[in-house]
């Protein structure tokens, strides 16, 4: 066999599924893909080792895991990747969607054939160190740029984009779109003045106290100025949450919007139908219990939805101190409230008259049209669908 | 000395009394084969920082360590001038007959070296701890970018200075913030869990070899229980290692029927007031037990 060949069928598996991580979200450039190659170079294979047969493989998927992992998400994920890519028939519950026969990968074959053609037949694996795997991939020009490259066949479906698909059918696994795209929102709330200034090494100001202070060190020579800018801080962030009947459906992922803001932004989020609660004690741990206490939270609510009520609360009472002009509220709902209609627009003056600023997230394409929201034009900035996970990722440049 | 492969380490480890799993032995190795550094995540108290310091023993290393915390500026973490050491200098040269240059006041006598300089200067290789990274600001994390990828530090008076042996790097976040991209793809990363049960009697077993075998496996196991349960904080190994120290000096040969006896020690491992709350006598006598929740379970198993 032409050692051409030879070489390009491991690095053409590599590249595969690197792909394949690129797919789900791991940041998998050249770098990390020469970093794999690299690694299963570095790892010689030898037969069954002190744990078994399966010990080669386990070795390589935990060196590449620590390459191509680089945060608690991707870390949580490997394992199923890993599997669906190298080992597509241990997955169970998988629909083969047409009768195609997928080529076979083995990876100790990968690897071996990999160190084979590399170390030129001698069959001794180069060190790590060595320039060999960098230039066959260099010679194959990157993974991007091969034509008809394999992308990520190997038991790994395509999944729908949870972008187009209603927020009525999310899954677990679309949190983690779901958690990024909060990640990128929060770093947008613009960051206001405020009239209190810190430290800050290259700040403008001179703090004469401190410099004098350091200067007696030096024999009052002022060899270490201090210096300080002013401080610049987030908005904070009030997310009200309508779990009342007619928003069972959208409650839930809501929650969990709620809660991805709670961990970027540090957002408080109160949850209501006929009356309001704080919970954002609950959500800012990851417990599977959390829907739970927020059930039993809210369980000796009457029916209806009193948003006005709720609203009267929120501003009297939890969030008195805090809604200024820095303050965001958004709250989610559909917009049908059993309160008169006059009073939800009173409520939603006094908030903006404290200078905070009202973002309506509906869950239908429609803007709400109920009574009591008709009244509110003018009082509520923006109004922004909430029905795909697309229209978040619209209103991001709105968000600020 | 650098160990020719990962069970070779993991052996190492283990001596200086560590013991690693399969998993983080690899990385571990990978990490000095490759000389990147490596980015250990995990709830606190599940051994981040023993790690490093075990590294460094079982290698004959020695250990430098930087603690990140909010503030931190190059002076603290690189390199500082020795400003009194310099104006001596001056007032020296003023009344002496000896003419001074500006380029002698900024020489490495007169440099200050901190963590990362004393480690990239080290004159034999070293394990450089960079600890809980997340609580520093992201400026440092940018200049430590440079540190991590070339192994060199820039002091603008004196040039580049190159390390003379790479250091084997470990950072460690508890995840307060999020670590730039940069950051993490620099380095490799390892998430450290809780450990199993095995594990975690084997670690307790060989940190304190003189306790009795029953009084740590049932320890081990109640606090294995103990983690399912939905607690504010979460027990770590340290917590476990505290907890069966304090049942041994107690006098405990095994964990007691009455969980009245044992309430008194759990503040070695629930620290808040909610956890405390919400663990009652009961709850520990079920968790004692074995039984994961009271109710129907419970009076079948009666």
């Amino acid at each position: 066999m032409p050692a051409a060949t030879a070489r390009a069928q491991p690095l053409e598996a590599i590249a595969g599924f690197a792909a394949l991580l690129r797919e789900h979200g791991l940041k998998v450039g050249i770098a990390e893909q020469r970093a794999m190659v690299r690694t299963a170079l570095a790892l010689p294979l030898c037969g069954a080792g002190p744990a078994g047969p399966g010990w080669s493989e386990r070795r390589i998927s935990a060196a590449w895991r620590a390459v191509a992992c680089h945060d608690l998400r991707d870390w949580r994920r490997w394992p199923e990747l890993f599997e669906r890519y190298w080992h597509p028939e241990r997955l169970k519950g998988t629909v083969k969607v047409s009768g195609q026969t997928r080529p076979s990968r083995d990876l100790r074959e990968v690897v071996q054939q990999l160190q084979h053609a590399l170390a030129g037949g001698t069959g001794q694996p180069p060190r790590p160190g060595a320039a060999a795997p960098d230039a066959a991939l260099d010679e194959r020009g990157g993974p991007d740029d091969a034509p008809g490259l394999p992308r990520a066949q190997g038991g790994a479906s395509r999944t729908e984009a949870l972008h187009d698909r209603s927020l009525t059918m999310w899954l677990p696994q679309d949190l983690a779109q779901l958690e990024r795209l909060a990640e990128r929102i929060a770093a947008r709330l613009r960051r206001r003045l405020t009239r209190r200034w810190h430290d800050d090494v290259h700040g403008r100001r001179l703090d004469l106290r401190r410099t004098l202070r350091a200067s007696l060190r030096t024999g009052g020579v002022p060899v270490q100025p201090a210096w300080r800018t002013p401080r610049r801080e987030r908005p904070r962030l009030f997310i009200l949450v309508d779990v009342s009947r007619s928003m069972q459906t959208h409650a839930q992922l809501f929650l969990r919007i709620a809660r991805a803001f709670v961990q970027a932004a540090g957002a408080r989020v109160f949850v209501f139908h006929t009356r309001l609660a704080e919970v954002t004690p609950l959500l800012q741990r990851d417990s599977a219990a959390v829907q739970d206490k927020v059930n039993a939270v809210t369980a000796g609510f009457g029916g209806g939805t009193r948003i006005a009520t709720s609203l009267a609360d929120f501003v009297g009472v939890h969030a008195r101190a805090q809604l200024g002009r820095s303050a965001r509220v958004w709250v989610l709902s559909d917009g049908f409230d059993a309160d008169e209609p006059h009073l939800l627009a009173e409520q939603l003056l006094r908030v903006r008259r404290r200078g905070a600023r009202i973002t309506w997230f509906h869950p239908n394409p429609a803007r709400p049209a109920s009574a009591a929201m008709q009244a509110c034009d003018g009082l509520v900035e923006r109004f922004v669908p909430l029905h795909r996970l697309r229209d978040l990722a619209l209103a991001l440049p709105l968000l600020h | 000395m650098m160990p020719a492969d990962e069970q070779a380490l993991r052996e190492q480890l283990e001596t200086a009394g560590y013991i690693a799993d399969e998993d983080l032995a690899t990385t571990l190795w990978l990490a000095g084969e490759l000389q990147r550094p490596l980015l250990l995540e995990g709830d606190a108290g599940v051994g981040k920082t023993a790690l490093a310091t075990a590294l460094a023993q079982a290698q004959g290393r020695r250990l430098v360590r930087l603690q990140c915390h909010e503030g931190l500026d190059l002076s603290q973490a690189a390199y500082e001038w020795n400003y009194g050491r310099q104006l001596l200098a001056i007032r020296l040269a003023e009344t002496g007959s000896e003419r001074m240059r500006e380029a002698d006041l900024f020489g490495r006598d007169y440099l200050l070296q901190r963590p990362l300089l004393q480690a990239l200067l080290s004159e034999q290789p070293c394990v450089l701890l960079i600890d809980e990274v997340d609580r520093a600001d992201e400026a440092f994390e940018a200049f430590l970018l440079e540190m991590l990828a070339d192994h060199q530090i820039t002091v603008p008076e004196l040039g580049t200075l190159h390390a003379r042996h790479v250091p084997q790097v470990l950072l460690t976040s508890n995840g307060t913030r999020e670590l730039s991209d940069a950051l993490r793809r620099r380095c490799l990363y390892h998430h450290l869990d809780y450990p199993t049960l095995a594990r975690e009697m084997a670690i307790v077993k060989r940190t304190l070899p003189q306790i009795e075998s029953a009084l740590v496996e049932q320890a081990v196991a109640f606090v294995q229980r103990l983690r399912r349960e939905d607690l504010d904080k979460v027990p770590g190994v340290a917590e476990t290692l505290d907890w069966v120290r304090a049942l041994h000096r107690l006098q405990f040969k095994a964990l007691p029927e009455d969980p009245q006896g044992l309430m008194q020690t759990l503040g070695c491992l629930l620290k808040t007031r909610d956890d405390r709350f919400q663990l009652g006598a009961e709850r520990v006598r079920q968790l004692i037990e074995g039984r994961r929740s009271a109710g129907v379970a419970e009076k079948a198993a009666a």
